[in-house]
């Protein structure tokens, strides 16, 4: 069950990680520091964003070194997924005001 | 930056989180509401905020289902390549689709998540066939039950039905910006039949990859709004924590009643708001 305790660790302390850059950049813009404030925030958010994909790669990793390929490819399927979702991001018109 | 407005949002992130993780569900489904019905905040930016929301309480709630070996991680990235599918899908949608429509959906969400929370989830009758190809065995496993105090195999049933479902769950996810649990229990407990304590561990694990399939688009497409979503999350954080500590005072059906009677009232707002009919202002 080394997977599943690996996995644990990095969406535990990935949590805090984000959380804090978000609690600091909080922080930074209430006492002054608006602009670096909020860009310290936008990195909390990246890191949230970026978390469940790190996971993702994290099982393709552990599958593929366990010569579990099938599982390795679904893996990577969900990766390219999410992939081909932010480069649809980038090229789609917003909903609302950007 | 408006410092009341941001102090206003944590708070409004923590007891929607709270409230939410009490009762197994996302935050999402009144964070969206709550903002653009009395924050006054764009629909889209509601959503990229609470979507945002969603995966933090995800990966700040997996770790100890995963400790205890409740959720299952290869029946997880099966289901993930349908629910991720389905996000794409809703993303495409999400610009096209009119407000009022989404409003609408909503409503609907919120009143078949009410509607779920009056009906208790029982165990899934257990299975009496076999006749299932071997292709995936791998994905039947087994879970520490501990009031049983042994191990509890079970297997992964209708897995084509599941999928389909997950991809549901999944389009309705990106377009509101919610955990969407309210599809993803149906789908484990009926179609997969799973153990609820397995279910419930493993679309906790699901919903915050599903939703990152979302939020990296809405992120490019600059629909992830830092001063509104940077306290939403953190708030729903501290709420989730808060939530859980809670959980052991509270009585479990009293406030199964107060969740219902919020959702219901939200949905109504929400029916309001879709009608075009409103009652507090709903743009900014």
């Amino acid at each position: 069950m080394k997977m599943e305790w690996l996995l644990a660790g990095l969406l535990r302390y990935g949590t805090w990680l984000a959380s804090i850059a978000i609690a600091i950049g909080l922080v930074l813009a209430f006492t002054g520091s608006l602009t670096p404030g909020m860009q310290v925030v936008t990195l909390g958010i990246g890191l949230f964003i970026l978390l469940p994909s790190s996971r993702v790669l994290l099982m393709l990793i552990v599958f593929v070194r366990e010569r579990d390929y099938r599982f390795g490819l679904i893996a990577a399927l969900v990766l390219a997924i999410i992939a081909f979702g932010v480069v649809v991001g980038m090229h789609t018109p917003s909903g609302g005001p950007a | 930056m408006d410092s009341g407005f941001t102090l206003w949002l944590f708070a409004v992130s923590v007891g929607a989180s709270a409230l939410g993780g009490m009762l197994g569900m996302a935050s999402g489904i009144f964070i969206v509401p709550i903002l653009t019905m009395f924050g006054h905040v764009d629909i889209h930016t509601a959503i990229g905020a609470s979507i945002v929301s969603v995966i933090a309480c995800s990966c700040g709630a997996a770790a100890p289902f995963l400790e205890g070996r409740l959720t299952n991680v290869r029946l997880a990235i099966v289901l993930e390549t349908a629910t991720t599918a389905g996000a794409l899908t809703g993303v495409l949608l999400a610009g096209i689709i009119p407000v009022a429509f989404l409003f609408f959906l909503f409503a609907v969400i919120l009143l078949l998540s009410a509607q779920q929370m009056l009906a208790k989830r029982g165990e899934p009758a257990a299975a009496s066939r076999s006749d299932e190809s071997g292709r995936w065995d791998a994905l039947h496993s087994s879970y520490p039950d501990r009031i049983l105090g042994r191990e509890v195999p079970y297997r992964v049933d209708r897995l084509r039905l599941g999928m389909i479902l997950m991809y549901g769950a999944g389009l309705i996810s990106a377009l509101l910006g919610i955990g969407s649990g309210v599809l993803k229990i149906p789908a484990m407990d009926t179609a997969l039949r799973l153990p609820i304590k397995v279910s419930s561990a493993t679309s906790n694990f699901m919903i915050g990859v599903t939703a990152a399939a979302s939020a990296g688009a809405y992120f490019m497409r600059g629909n992830i709004v830092t001063a509104v979503a940077g306290p939403v999350a953190l708030g729903s954080v501290v709420g989730a924590i808060a939530g859980a500590r809670i959980l052991m005072i509270v009585s479990n059906d009293k406030l199964r009643l107060l969740f219902v009677v919020v959702l219901i009232v939200l949905a109504i707002q929400m029916l309001l708001a879709a009608f075009g009919i409103q009652v507090v202002k709903t743009s900014a």
